[in-house]
């Protein structure tokens, strides 16, 4: 009787190992392949990048970036919505196949996921509003007012090591917010002085709010945004990689640039 | 966008908010009741468990535990962000519907119980067709309040990417800059929910309620 | 020749530190009505409730006829179906209507049809004159037909004996003799009886014996007419005329 006990425990062990092992050496783009379709998350609360349109559909650059990319990997695309931060987690998580919401390459999330080649560079920018009254000449200048961030970005990183970890910047004055939209909310009553954000996020603001004006404008803590993709998977990164480099040398990029991004 | 639409793209979240909470709730109520009569009746040592059970779940942060579930749990089983979600919901809920059972079960006195067995039901039966009939009557007011408790955590699975009503309204006001209204129409949808069902728990207990001259 | 229905021998009862009763011993005939009497708190509920099972004593035995219901296997649902009880505080099943109350028993232990029962449950009622009042619940009686209701309900069964909990100490005075009135039919009809009460006058009527308790002991026991008349102990007398003096003057009054 234990005998067989023993057996049978063992063989579990060594099928649950072995099925362990086949899934890790198969590629998500095998599963996109067969499935004939692909995931793909966003969190659609980032114009012009990625929103809500009046029909009540997905709309924005990388919205349109990526249902062109589905397209041409002959597959049907299916959106998932979700809250940023939890973007990085569920690709890490094999709950999405891949992520586009202006993401910019980050070490710490390089270590739990893939980052595709760069489909577009962006800039950062400090915005006000127009009671400011004063000077920012370097970036370095907004550690002297009370400033927002969206949580977990880039600009988020860029300001904690360089203004709060030196102690330029009080932790104190500096605000964290789950969205963008929030963080302008409380530029605009005045809990915060200056807002740092994407430049092209910002100036979609900027145009809608005419109490608003960017005080600075550059590359900081960004520049290139990337699809993010699940760790280590080889196969699905070239596929994209090659696709992103057609649409680039075919000029498609720069035509969505232009309808999204055209100042006005 | 006119009104009508943007309303409408708020509301069409609805169905899944709804649709949490019919899983959640009654997953909830189940576990919950077979949880108090375990703890009620089942002796010592069942009753340490269910007081671990009671302590752990309402202890922790029901997004927490959505977290736990959506991206750490579900690797070997494949449970989707509404799933994982509705189920976080319906366990947190079991640990509260397990303290408002075991409440109504204690608040029936136990001679009731004393009294069944003079007649010579067991145990069981003394449970179940005098001690229960009577908990459910005691248990329907704070259950109305677990319920709207409910509804309003079920917009939780917003983190995990499920489309329901609050989520919705957080993506027009960004993409809209329209945000008192994006909110106020979710607040309100929410309110309606809640409050309907309210109503319709008050009618139950109403229908319920068992005579008595004052 | 006289049968014994109920037997207790040597029963011990023991909560804790407290000793309730020792080595008591009690013998009930067919036909009996057995009246217990005592100062309160001298463990005369806890005798019935170990009767029926419902608290198990430490040490003694039990008969029921010719079956000893302390022995251990005995199936305690069973045997409580032959024993029935009726509570100081009534303990009526609130969410059932009278009928409701008698019926329970009938259908789910005794697993009678529907049909079955209610026939039953209604005749049990109108046994104690509530047949009128059978779509009433609890909440919606008087204490007097809410007890009256808690007799049918153990009459249901068809006990081999009734045990009696204090049945009217918690009436209203004006309620008390409708109860006493059913229990005394109930005892001319022939039923088997343990009474614990204090009402001196149903116990001088009605019992076929009275038994005074003390500390948990039987201090004295034998017909109304000895107990009342010639007590063998002083602190039977002591007692019979403390109470009788409350409970007795207005019948011999009446008289």
């Amino acid at each position: 009787m234990k005998k067989y006990l023993l057996l049978a425990v063992s063989l579990i062990l060594v099928g649950a190992m072995l099925v362990g092992c086949a899934s890790e050496s198969t590629s998500v783009l095998d599963k996109i392949q067969e499935a004939k379709k692909v995931t793909v998350g966003t969190s659609a609360d980032y114009p012009p990048y990625e929103y809500i349109d009046e029909a009540g559909n997905k709309a924005g650059f990388d919205i349109e970036l990526m249902t062109e990319i589905a397209k041409r990997m002959g597959v049907e695309l299916e959106w998932v919505d979700m809250p940023f931060d939890s973007l990085v987690a569920a690709v890490a998580g094999g709950k999405l196949d891949m992520a586009i919401s202006c993401f910019n390459y980050d070490e710490e999330r390089d270590k739990i996921v893939d980052f595709s080649e760069a489909y577009y560079t962006t800039e950062d920018a400090f915005v006000v509003t127009s009671a400011f009254t004063g000077t920012i000449t370097v970036p370095e200048d907004v550690a002297n007012y009370k400033v927002g961030v969206q949580s977990g970005t880039v600009q988020d990183g860029w300001l904690t090591d360089n203004l709060v970890t030196p102690g330029l910047l009080p932790e104190a004055n500096l605000s964290r917010y789950e969205r963008v939209d929030q963080a302008a909310l409380d530029l605009a009553n005045g809990r915060i002085e200056v807002l740092m954000g994407d430049y092209v996020p910002i100036q979609a603001l900027v145009a809608q709010n005419p109490d608003l004006r960017v005080v600075y404008r550059g590359v900081l803590s960004t520049g290139p945004i990337n699809i993010v993709l699940p760790d280590g998977d080889t196969k699905l990164k070239a596929e994209v990689d090659r696709i992103i480099k057609e649409l680039q040398d075919e000029g498609f990029i720069d035509q969505l640039a232009v309808k999204y991004f055209s100042e006005q | 966008m006119d009104f009508s639409q943007f309303l409408s793209y708020i509301a069409s979240g609805t169905v899944y908010t709804v649709g949490v909470t019919l899983i959640a709730l009654p997953a909830g109520l189940l576990i919950g009741t077979i949880l108090a009569l375990l703890y009620v009746y089942g002796g010592k040592v069942a009753a340490r468990v269910m007081n671990l059970y009671s302590t752990v779940f309402r202890g922790i942060p029901p997004l927490v535990l959505l977290f736990i579930l959506f991206f750490a749990v579900t690797r070997g089983v494949n449970l989707s962000a509404f799933w994982a979600g509705s189920l976080s919901l319906g366990m947190v809920s079991s640990a509260y519907q397990m303290e408002i059972v075991r409440g109504a079960l204690l608040s029936v006195s136990g001679d009731q119980l004393m009294a069944a067995r003079a007649v010579g039901l067991s145990r069981l039966q003394a449970i179940r067709y005098v001690v229960l009939p009577q908990a459910v009557r005691l248990a329907i007011p704070p259950w109305s309040n677990e319920a709207a408790i409910v509804i309003k955590d079920s917009s939780l699975v917003y983190a995990l990417g499920v489309p329901e009503i609050l989520r919705r309204a957080q993506l027009i006001g960004a993409s809209s800059q329209r945000y008192l209204l994006a909110y106020l129409s979710a607040a309100i949808i929410y309110f309606l929910l809640v409050y309907a069902t309210t109503r319709l728990l008050n009618h139950l207990e109403q229908k319920l309620s068992i005579p008595s001259n004052p | 020749m006289p049968k014994p229905i109920l037997t207790i021998k040597n029963l011990t009862k023991i909560y804790g530190q407290n000793v309730i009763f020792q080595n008591l011993n009690l013998t009930v005939n067919e036909g009996d009505t057995v009246v217990i009497i005592g100062p309160s708190g001298t463990g005369k509920s806890t005798l019935l409730r170990c009767i029926n099972l419902l608290t198990r004593p430490n040490e003694g035995q039990i008969w029921l006829d010719d079956l000893e219901i302390t022995a251990k296997g005995t199936d305690e649902d069973q045997v409580r179906q032959h024993i029935g009880m009726v509570f100081q505080n009534f303990l009526l099943f609130n969410h059932l209507t009278a009928l409701g109350n008698v019926k329970l028993g009938l259908t789910k232990v005794k697993k009678m049809s529907d049909e079955e029962a209610t026939k039953k449950a209604m005749h049990e009622l109108s046994r104690v004159g509530l047949a009128d009042r059978a779509n009433h619940y609890p909440g919606q009686l008087s204490g007097g037909q809410q007890q009256r209701v808690g007799i049918a309900r153990a009459l249901a069964m068809d006990p081999r004996v009734m045990l009696f909990d204090e049945p009217t100490s918690a009436l209203d005075p004006e309620l008390i003799g409708e109860v006493l009135e059913v229990m005394r039919k109930l005892a001319l009809d022939g039923m088997t009886m343990v009474v614990v009460t204090h009402e001196m006058g149903f116990a001088r009527e009605v019992a076929d014996r009275i038994v005074f308790m003390e500390k948990g002991h039987i201090v004295e026991e034998g017909s109304p007419d000895e107990m009342f008349n010639h007590p063998k102990f002083d602190r039977t007398r002591e007692f019979l005329w403390k109470i009788t003096e409350l409970y007795g003057k207005k019948e011999k009054e009446a008289e």
